[in-house]
């Protein structure tokens, strides 16, 4: 019976090739959309997730204290105290590591340098997360503070090889490192990455700030494994106590806890001191457009099925008659949509595999089919059947029910009612999910233009920036002299960080005439040297910049109007501000500009003049010198200045750019899985309209003999679909208004839906669909009745 | 084996009653070669639906191998149509998907017949009705007759009790009717199965031993046809 059953289906595929086209397009786009989309969030899901033990490595988290007994702000710093604490106290953890947020540092085999991911830590890393050794000893590998574990594509850099067990390296130009160890490279979904890896011990060594345990410095990072089945309140409340117990508490105290690791990547959205969400929620956006591309395929399945179904009812109306029952029958069906399927999801492997690579440029990933593991394939094939079974059962439950006499006398019209108007709600949904889709495409669209368009508060065209390293660091005047003198740049100064970063967060503050009796707002820090608002050109509203004509500058700061509002100074020109417990006068005043998120306003900042803190350092370039020619003298000074590294000029434009990656991400799939729901819509949608026009053929005929003209013909076959497409603009649009609204708010600087979004996407649809429809409408306008009227 | 006891049925539409039967009683024995007779819309398709089981009358019982069939669940009926009771339509009705061969299987597949005796008695068949040249042709690769003989072929594969032919030759020419009919008649003789026809034509009605005449629903003569 099965062998029979699946003959059949396969000549029925064959018979009816444009239903067959159409839904295995339709079903190989739909699986492969999803398969993709699910190959992204497995990506996703998986983060952080590839030791064993992950499941009990901890993240310690900080909780900032804000107005109130409010949480301002959770993030995943902690001072270098906290781990030995933790280590000492905490019965419940098994391996307590700190490290260092990692940054790019200088490697180099003889000449052979690169910058490349660094990361300091403690040698219970090795513990926590089981890196696979390819040389070297886990167990000694961190012990000497001079030692270095690469990654095998590190080594091939370096050396060209791997087996280099014992070679020396130089570290930023400073110190040589023995490699003690070498390890396969790190999953891209891991944010501990890192290209090297140095012992802790090692970044005492190189940064004092890393030696001492103190309680301040909230820039390091401190993971935990725990022990399986523990608690984790209950060694939350331990963390808790332990750290009031060992600390002076304050209004400024930040509590901490610890939190699971894997979950930070997704759930990384704190409201005070609770999470809640991050980007899981983007995920379930994918995960929902996936399936819903898949539905709308189905759908089509579904449609095309049971449209046909006064051809198929005679089938079962004489299978009826001979003995078949309805078991019988479902199956047969059920049969049909589950070839239809298995091939589809051949295709879609295979157009999945062609579009890999375009995807991953696009998002600027790097996914690989192999992110499926056993699970997924199992979880693929379990899709598999759904989709079948989807697609199929409509059509399987639908037909069997049919009543021989009646089908076998064609008079199912009197049952066909109901089942006109559900395929009409079917397609009324497709439709409705592809104008939302286009409609969050555009205000999607709209909102990143809007954040791009937004002044950043300067200049940030001519504006580079390179990282202050090596001789950078001690030889800044006499570089800066060099490059004024070159003529590249007009200006320059150094700071502690990019001008796109924040800088350091604190809240140790006091000034004059204030009213609490401790600063409980977040402000940030900056340290820069001569011509910050000179060079970066940020709006000064009052006051002046640090100027070397004023000795008493190295005790002034200049801060953000939002800090002077803060501070509640109307005239904060002379006023004195104390932070750490040094007094400070304010000189200027700024215009708030943006840094970090470009989505929300910053906190009050602070700038002050030092040449000890040293980040990076900003150039205007000269715009009477053409670009390359500046550029070419830049790097020719650096590399005079600095041999050892590599020169890495900045454009701050392209910084900023970056901040607007997620939306454009989220802008991207959104467009292109968009696109494709409508397109698959349309496909289904032509598929009914073919059979419809096939279905009337004669009837055109005659209508046609009786003088009818082709405009007449197309409107009678289109009129009743562009009915349904009007119907899902009107349910869609509301929809797609209140929940871009909301996803609006998220945002503290968004835009407006504006009104001719709405036209837009309904204008649009209802051509694609008046497009598709009078292709077909022609055609059968136009043919010649006589073809028509010849049958009978 | 059948037994229809005042048989009516009628359709009401905004509370008017129409008639398609009307007080039909008969008995059908084992072994008859039955006529159903009429003008157009007397009621003979619908007496026919009514003994096949495809609709239900209105009102009236009807006894089926002893069994009341006048209401019957879904699975009970598939039951009867697997083992007794073969339908042969007008328009043949073949599986337009399915070659010769495999219409004539379909139904034991349902009866789940074994592959064996499944295998042997389509060779019967085939051969029987000089078919076994065209058996992996699909339906519309055949001659009306050729169908038609298919589809008796098929209605005879699970080995039925009772045949029943909704104007079996109302498709074909006179010389493929006549070969039709000689084989309905020759099943009927040889194999005892009992055969109901619903025909226009009196040539045709006399091939068999007994003739319904049916008008406005209303059975009006019962003929015995005096064998030649």
């Amino acid at each position: 019976m099965f062998k029979l059953n699946l003959k059949i289906a396969l000549r029925n595929l064959w018979k009816n090739k444009t239903s067959s086209f159409i839904n295995l397009i339709g079903l190989a786009i739909g699986l492969a959309a999803c398969l993709m989309l699910l190959l992204y969030v497995s990506y996703e899901l998986n983060f952080d997730k590839q030791a064993k033990n992950s499941e009990n490595v901890y993240i310690a988290m900080t909780n900032v204290p804000g107005e109130g007994n409010k949480i301002a702000g959770t993030f995943n710093g902690t001072t270098t105290a906290l781990g030995p604490l933790l280590k000492q106290n905490l019965p419940e953890a098994k391996y307590v590591a700190r490290m260092d947020y990692g940054k790019k540092s200088l490697i180099a085999n003889g000449q052979n340098s690169y910058k490349k991911d660094s990361k300091f830590a403690e040698p219970d890393i090795l513990k926590m997360y089981d890196y696979q050794f390819v040389y070297g000893d886990p167990k000694t590998a961190l012990n000497n503070p001079l030692s270095v574990i690469l990654t095998e594509s590190t080594a091939k850099t370096l050396f060209g090889k791997t087996d280099v067990l014992n070679q020396s390296v130089r570290y930023q130009d400073m110190e040589n490192l023995t490699i003690t160890g070498v390890i396969k490279d790190l999953p891209e979904n891991s944010s501990n990455r890192f290209d090297f890896l140095m012992p802790w011990s090692f970044y005492g060594i190189v940064d004092a700030s890393a030696k001492d345990l103190n309680w301040n410095n909230y820039s390091f990072v401190t993971m935990v494994t725990l022990n399986p089945d523990v608690n984790i309140d209950l060694v939350n409340k331990k963390v808790e106590a332990l750290v009031k117990a060992s600390t002076p508490q304050n209004g400024q105290s930040q509590p901490h806890f610890l939190y699971k690791a894997s979950k930070l990547h997704l759930f990384g959205k704190f409201e005070n001191g609770k999470s809640v969400g991050g980007d899981i929620e983007q995920i379930w956006l994918f995960m929902g457009l996936a399936f819903g591309i898949l539905l709308i395929a189905c759908i089509n399945f579904m449609n095309m099925a049971t449209a046909k179904s006064e051809k198929r009812a005679k089938e079962v109306g004489i299978k009826k008659t001979i003995g078949a029952n309805r078991t019988s029958l479902i199956l047969q069906f059920l049969t049909e949509s589950m070839v239809l399927t298995i091939i589809a999801v051949v295709l879609a492997i295979a157009l999945l595999e062609l579009m890999l690579p375009a995807f991953n440029q696009l998002l600027n990933i790097n996914l690989d089919i192999s992110y499926f593991n056993t699970v997924s394939w199992v979880g693929i094939l379990g899709i598999v059947i759904a989709t079948g079974l989807i697609a199929g059962s409509y059509p399987a439950f639908y037909l069997s029910s049919f009543n021989p006499i009646q089908t076998l006398k064609r008079r199912i019209s009197s049952k066909g009612f109901l089942n006109v108007s559900l395929r009409q709600v079917l397609v009324v949904g497709q439709f409705c999910f592809a104008i939302i889709l286009i409609i969050s495409t555009l205000v999607i669209y709209r909102q990143i233009q809007y954040i791009k368009n937004k002044p950043v508060g300067f200049d940030v065209n001519a504006l580079v920036e390179i990282p202050q390293d090596g001789e950078l660091k001690t030889k800044f005047d006499l570089f800066k002299t060099e490059m004024l003198k070159s003529g590249a740049v007009t200006s320059m100064y150094q700071s502690s960080v990019s001008l796109s970063h924040r800088g350091r967060n604190f809240m140790d503050v006091k000034w004059e005439g204030m009213i609490n009796p401790i600063n409980t707002v977040m402000f940030n820090q900056v340290a820069t040297s001569y011509d910050f608002i000179k060079t970066n050109g940020i709006k000064l509203l009052k006051g002046r910049d640090f100027s070397k004509n004023f000795a008493s500058d190295t005790s002034a700061v200049m801060v953000s109007a939002s800090a002077a509002k803060v501070f509640g100074y109307k005239e904060p020109i002379g006023k004195k501000i104390s932070i750490f417990g040094t007094n400070a006068y304010i000189i200027g005043v700024f215009d708030d500009y943006v840094w970090d998120s470009p989505y929300k306003s910053n906190n009050p900042q602070v700038v002050y003049l030092t040449s000890g803190q040293t980040g990076a350092i900003t150039m205007r370039l000269n715009k009477a010198n053409n670009l390359q020619s500046n550029i070419k003298t830049i790097s020719k000074i650096a590399k005079a200045f600095n041999p050892a590294y590599p020169v890495e000029i900045t454009f701050v434009n392209a910084l900023y750019q970056e901040k607007y990656k997620s939306e454009k991400t989220l802008g991207i799939l959104s467009n292109l899985f968009g696109g494709l729901a409508i397109f698959v819509s349309c496909l289904g949608l032509f598929g009914l309209v073919a059979y419809s026009a096939e279905q009337r053929t004669k009837e055109f005929g005659v209508r046609k003999v009786l003088g009818a003209s082709v405009a007449n013909l197309m409107q009678l076959l289109s009129l009743s679909f562009i009915k349904m497409i009007t119907i899902a603009i009107v349910i869609a649009i509301p929809i797609s208004y209140y929940a871009m609204g909301k996803w609006l708010n998220n945002f503290e600087f968004h835009t407006n839906i504006s009104w001719w979004i709405m036209p837009l996407a309904a204008l649009g649809t209802l051509m694609m669909a008046l497009l598709t429809v009078s292709f077909q409408a022609y055609k059968t306008a136009t043919s010649n009745p006589v073809d028509a009227l010849k049958y009978e | 084996m059948i037994e229809l006891k005042n048989i009516e049925k009628y359709y009401s539409s905004k509370g008017i009653k129409h008639y398609v039967l009307r007080h039909v009683t008969t008995t059908i024995k084992q072994g008859e070669f039955v006529s159903i007779m009429g003008p157009s819309g007397a009621g003979k398709s619908t007496l026919l639906n009514i003994l096949g089981m495809l609709e239900e009358p209105t009102y009236g019982t009807y006894e089926f191998l002893g069994e009341d069939v006048t209401t019957l669940k879904e699975r009970k009926r598939i039951e009867l149509y697997r083992n007794h009771i073969g339908f042969v339509f007008q328009a043949y009705h073949l599986i337009d998907e399915m070659t010769v061969y495999e219409n004539i299987e379909a139904p034991l597949l349902y009866k789940k017949v074994a592959g064996a005796e499944r295998a042997s008695r389509i060779a019967d068949l085939l051969d029987r009705f000089n078919i076994v040249a065209k058996k992996d042709l699909f339906p519309n690769q055949l001659s009306g007759g050729q169908q038609q003989l298919v589809g008796i072929a098929r209605a005879l594969a699970a080995q039925p009790s009772i045949i029943l032919a909704d104007e079996p030759t109302g498709n074909l020419q006179s010389a493929q009717a006549e070969q039709i009919m000689e084989l309905f008649k020759k099943l009927n003789v040889e194999e005892g199965i009992t055969i109901v026809q619903v025909t226009h034509s009196e040539k045709n009605a006399q091939y068999g031993s007994r003739i319904l005449n049916i008008a406005d629903g209303v059975v009006k003569d019962d003929i015995t046809v005096a064998s030649v």
